[in-house]
């Protein structure tokens, strides 16, 4: 077993690669605070790591930063219509980088899977959740060691 | 000029192409292809000058992308464009052909070090 997320990397860390990621996708100006969070209701966008530590980056926004986020990175003026697809684009592109960041702190050699969006899988007790927040909005990177899979116990068919 | 950015998301084929122009690079011709196995077909049809290439895409990632097409005798400019960049990937890439990996989160100016030679 690796050692856990705790040991590994501080908020400090993440905060410094999230400001990073900030800067340079949501626009040269934007700061993100340290602090604040965590997210109770918000839209959520991780992806894997798989290595000596296996588990999820997860960015969770809440419901007023989304739009603002999308449109923040895409340079959308405010008349212009968001389509959905381009929000949950936007969250994947950044939980996918924060991930690729964060991997690179972490021991390796160790494989990134594919962003995703939806409802993340439930951290266990290996996680790191940082909060921040952006122009108000709250969010928050969670750092979450994989969970173990449910044991599956094959039934044995009996023929008669 | 021709470029070809693949990448899966949308959004970051967009941001790629935006910094391509903040770089100075504003009237080159640009292609887009989804995934590894539809830049295979696009570069076929388009014979760009360059390709920037994410790594980790369904159907087909970049890197497999790459080394099909040296399978297949292309010499084509590639450089890679994503979310990591840690040592291993880099000699991977290296060694498959690739010019640079460029890490996301970049800037233009790291678009005009890593361009600069190859689009002279």
């Amino acid at each position: 077993m690796s050692a856990p997320i705790a040991t590994l990397l501080d908020d400090e860390t993440v905060n410094a690669v999230a400001a990073e990621v900030w800067s340079a996708l949501v626009g040269e100006d934007e700061v993100l605070v340290p602090g604040d969070g965590p997210v109770a209701d918000g839209r959520s966008a991780w992806v894997g790591v798989e290595g000596p530590w296996s588990g999820l980056v997860v960015l969770t926004c809440s419901a007023s930063a989304t739009d603002d986020l999308t449109r923040a990175v895409l340079q959308l003026a405010p008349a212009e219509e968001l389509a959905d697809e381009d929000v949950d684009d936007v969250l994947r592109e950044l939980a996918n980088i924060l991930g690729g960041n964060v991997k690179s702190l972490l021991p390796g050699p160790s494989t990134l899977g594919l962003p995703q969006t939806g409802t993340p899988p439930q951290p266990g007790t290996d996680v790191r959740p940082v909060g921040a927040t952006w122009r108000g909005h709250p969010l928050t990177i969670t750092v979450q060691g994989a969970t173990e899979a449910p044991v599956h116990h094959p039934t044995t068919e009996v023929t008669p | 000029m021709k470029i070809l950015v693949a990448d899966d998301s949308r959004v970051m084929r967009q941001i790629v192409i935006r910094t391509l122009r903040q770089a100075g690079w504003d009237d080159v011709d640009v292609v887009e292809a989804v995934d590894g196995a539809d830049a295979l077909v696009k570069i076929a049809e388009e014979d760009p000058d360059l390709v920037l290439s994410d790594w980790n895409m369904p159907e087909m990632t970049g890197i497999d992308c790459l080394r099909e097409l040296r399978a297949r005798g292309s010499a084509v400019p590639f450089g890679f464009v994503t979310s990591e960049g840690s040592p291993e990937m880099r000699e991977t890439a290296a060694e498959a052909g690739a010019l640079f990996l460029i890490a996301k989160p970049f800037t233009a100016d790291t678009f005009r070090d890593q361009l600069g030679s190859v689009l002279a």
